[in-house]
């Protein structure tokens, strides 16, 4: 504890001295966090070294974000020890832990939308001359740093007129710009389409090539193995090992994560196909049009394609959400008008859409009426509410699909990311539907829920449910989906029955012609 | 049914038991309150005292009431003491010229409704901000009222209408059984109906809400009625009570209304509050003001107190809610 008023005043020259690439740069010995009784991270001994790239995988809950957290400054430790560049440190602020040239760019963008480009990478940190802002100097400044890293973006753009995933880009050019010599992503593409996330590894590649060393945590393993040099697993809060990313497989890992098996999650069952639940014959709307396809009894229909291809457009269409400029929706034979979202529910249509935050959830109301919110018409006798019916449909959810929760009146923003998604998807499960139109289902959820909710879905087709499953992840709609249409542009441009096509004609229908 | 042995044992925010204690922790307050002026002034606990206080805090109670209905749904009713005010005019217009009572007083609360509707309109269907179409119809239904009087008052002859407000019922005015009456129906409604659910369900996401099949456009039109039917109701009350319609009558009671329901546990950001709540906290506003009456204490401080009120117990109740995360 002796050296800790003087590292801090030493900060500024240790960011000179570069550790050699390769070298440790970062050394965690036993680090460890308890909140009360509970231990979110269990003696971890991770080195890092420098200029490497290191994913650090695990399901939700595993320890990731504590870990991210203790690093970054935002949380005291319980025990264990850090060592930066060899010299014991303290990481008591956030403050010190930028000064030491430690920055992490978090999931969702927490910059300000409605100033400037410029105005965000220089915020905080402006450049002042006598107190005024030298808004003209900042800007220059800024559009030198972007286009040095190649970025197509105007610095004096409002930030909130870009998308998610420039604004992405302009946080991480933002920590570059700071001196950043160690730097960790927070599941960075999860909300970035293909193309967005290519140029954000070409950055990151870019800041490796600079000597930044970069910690990266995600939950897709493709992108773990496109990226990585090492990578370290997480369970439970337990650090379950480190391995070199040409010394390791995705099997290896998931069995290291959850102890289970590649085969054991892409649970798939073929049922006996029945009658066609429901048929859209050249349907159009806002963000798609001439859309013809259809789904059966005991079929999953994936709907494949980037993000803003116009899947989840077609979903809320044919859900009644927005109005249907052409085309026809046929249930079960019989021609209906969808336009709202009632009518859809009471033919028996149920939607899990695409933001559980946005779409969702009502996130700061108990997890009992988030449950219950379709189906209080028919829990209400007379006047009211039957409360033990209530009571029993919200509990009877919780149970079957094992939402981690003491009570259904803990607060639906409590939840992990699977556990919400299990929420979402209970509302539907007493209400009786017959065809289930799935968003992402598993976007943010850890690969034991993602597993649970591919079982579940085999349940559903059993009980003879037809399934549209929309998902931007290739492997989760090829595996699962019988039948598999390709979405470009509002524009539905190919089908493949189950695994009759390669993923590479599948990726190059969905990007380009 | 063994869920719920496991859940009485392990729930580490079980809601409703917070709210109760917050809504025990509010009538301890005005428990401590009477017993305080109690002790500090011999006219407080006189039976006269005590049926002022009741009507006194009656209308703003009934007000506070409808209005948590719409910050419920996230939005803010800023129009209910114009339309209080408008209210009394058109009852005592309609009895001046000669319409019985109980036609007056359901053609009334009939253009309660109607102002209710158009609210939900401009939101609705106009996309107007909570805010601004109450804020005009704030200013514009003054403005009417005035016209129809040309800026002066009408006079209420109507001996059964004006002798209301100052009966009683089994000991205790009037007036207060009012607040019991519109209380019970707002309680089953808000607590024990899907309609209450629907109102949590809209302030906390509508767009949640609307994919889960709930009718968001009427679950808003049925907020904004509620609160100007309230305020109407009001009206009549405040109308027998003066013996007269004037359009400048209530200023200010939509503040009032707002912040009974803010100390009562609405939050302003929607999705949160009740029908005790808001009951406690204009009787809480009430006592102080009649407290502050008794003292002799400037009426002008009353104004600061009661500012300074909102403050602390809405900055406790943040402070809870802070804890139980």
């Amino acid at each position: 504890m002796t050296g800790l008023q003087e590292v801090s005043h030493r900060h500024e020259g240790e960011l000179e001295a570069a550790v050699p690439k390769g070298k440790p740069i970062l050394e965690l010995r036993g680090l460890q966090k308890n909140y009360g009784a509970v231990q979110a991270l269990k003696p971890a001994t991770i080195t890092f070294l420098s200029g490497e790239i290191h994913a650090i995988v695990g399901e939700n809950g595993a320890g990731k974000s504590t870990l991210i957290k203790l690093l970054t400054g935002v949380i005291p430790r319980t025990d264990g020890e850090v060592f930066w560049q060899g010299e014991p440190v303290l990481l008591a602020s956030p403050n010190e832990a930028i000064a030491r040239g430690i920055n992490a760019v978090h999931q969702e963008v927490v910059l300000c939308p409605h100033l400037s480009v410029a105005a965000n990478m220089f915020l905080g940190d402006e450049m002042n001359r006598r107190g005024v802002m030298r808004k003209r100097a900042m800007t220059d400044a800024a559009q030198g740093v972007l286009d040095d890293l190649g970025f197509n973006l105007p610095a004096d753009a409002t930030l909130g007129s870009l998308t998610i995933g420039q604004q992405q880009l302009v946080a991480t050019a933002r920590a570059a710009m700071r001196g950043t010599r160690f730097l960790i992503f927070d599941e960075p593409t999860a909300y970035l389409t293909r193309q967005e996330s290519a140029q954000l590894f070409r950055l990151i590649r870019r800041l490796q090539s600079e000597g930044v060393t970069i910690v990266y945590i995600s939950h897709r393993l493709e992108e773990v193995f496109e990226l990585a040099d090492r990578v370290s697993v997480l369970r439970d809060g337990t650090h379950v090992g480190t391995r070199a990313i040409s010394e390791t497989n995705e099997a290896e890992l998931i069995a290291l994560m959850i102890n289970r098996t590649i085969e054991q999650i892409y649970h798939k069952e073929q049922f006996a196909l029945g009658e066609t639940i429901v048929e859209t014959r050249g349907l159009s709307g806002p963000g798609f049009s001439d859309i013809s396809l259809s789904v059966r009894a005991g079929e999953i229909v994936g709907l494949y394609g980037l993000i803003g291809a116009g899947r989840s457009e077609f979903a809320l269409g044919l859900y009644g959400r927005h109005p249907l400029a052409a085309g026809a929706v046929y249930w079960q034979g019989r021609k209906v008008e969808i336009d709202n979202e009632r009518k859809a529910m009471e033919l028996g249509i149920a939607l899990a859409p695409e933001s559980r935050r946005d779409q969702g959830l009502c996130l700061n109301l108990p997890i009992g009426l988030n449950i219950n919110l379709p189906v209080f018409r028919r829990l209400t006798r007379g006047l009211t509410i039957n409360r033990a019916e209530e009571a029993a449909n919200a509990d009877r959810q919780i149970r079957d699909l094992q939402i981690k929760t003491p009570s259904r009146r803990v607060l639906a923003s409590a939840m992990s990311g699977g556990n919400q998604q299990k929420i979402v998807i209970g509302r539907w499960l007493s209400h009786g539907a017959k065809l289930f139109i799935f968003d992402e289902p598993t976007v943010g959820v850890d690969v034991g829920t993602k597993a649970e909710i591919y079982r579940l879905f085999a349940r559903l087709l059993e009980k003879g449910a037809g399934i549209i499953l929309i998902s931007s992840y290739l492997p989760e709609v090829y595996e699962l989906a019988d039948r598999l249409h390709v979405f470009r542009q509002g524009r539905l441009v190919a089908s493949h029955d189950y695994r009759a096509a390669s993923h590479e004609d599948v990726l190059a229908q969905a990007i380009n012609a | 049914m063994s869920v719920e042995t496991v859940e009485s044992s392990a729930g580490p925010t079980p809601k409703r038991g917070v709210s109760i204690l917050f809504g025990l922790t509010l009538l301890g307050l005005l428990v401590v309150l009477w017993l305080l002026l109690g002790l500090a002034t011999s006219a407080f606990w006189t039976p006269n005292n005590i049926s002022n206080l009741l009507r006194q805090g009656a209308m703003t109670a009934i007000l506070a009431v409808g209005q948590t209905f719409v910050i419920i749904t996230a939005g803010i009713d800023l129009s209910v003491g114009a339309v209080v005010g408008f209210t009394s005019v058109i009852v005592a217009w309609l009895l001046a010229a000669g319409v019985p009572l109980w036609l007056a007083l359901v053609a009334t609360l009939a253009i309660g409704v109607l102002i209710g509707v158009f609210h939900a309109f401009g939101i609705v269907r106009m996309g107007l901000p909570p805010f601004i179409i109450t804020l005009a119809t704030l200013t514009s239904l003054r403005g009417i009222g005035l016209l129809i009087t040309n800026g002066s008052t009408i006079s209420i002859t109507n001996e059964a209408f004006t002798n209301f407000s100052r009966a009683d019922f089994l000991g205790v005015p009037s007036l207060f059984w009012m607040v019991i009456v519109v209380a019970v129906p707002a309680y089953v409604f808000l607590h024990l109906s899907r309609f209450g659910r629907y109102l949590f369900a809209v302030g906390s996401n509508s767009e949640a809400a609307r994919l889960s099949g709930v009718n968001v456009n009427r679950t808003i039109y049925l907020a904004y009625i509620l609160s100007s039917t309230c305020a109407a109701f009001v009206g009549l009350l405040l109308a027998s009570r003066i013996g007269i319609g004037n359009a400048t009558q209530a200023e200010g009671w939509e503040l009032q209304a707002i912040a009974s329901s803010v100390i009562g546990g609405t939050s302003l950001f929607g999705a949160v509050g009740s029908v005790h709540g808001p009951l406690l906290g204009a009787f809480i506003l009430a006592t102080i003001n009649n407290g502050a009456n008794l003292l002799n204490v400037n009426s002008f401080w009353q104004r600061i107190i009661t500012g300074l009120l909102i403050i602390v117990i809405v900055y406790f109740d943040q402070l809870r809610r802070r804890g139980s995360r």
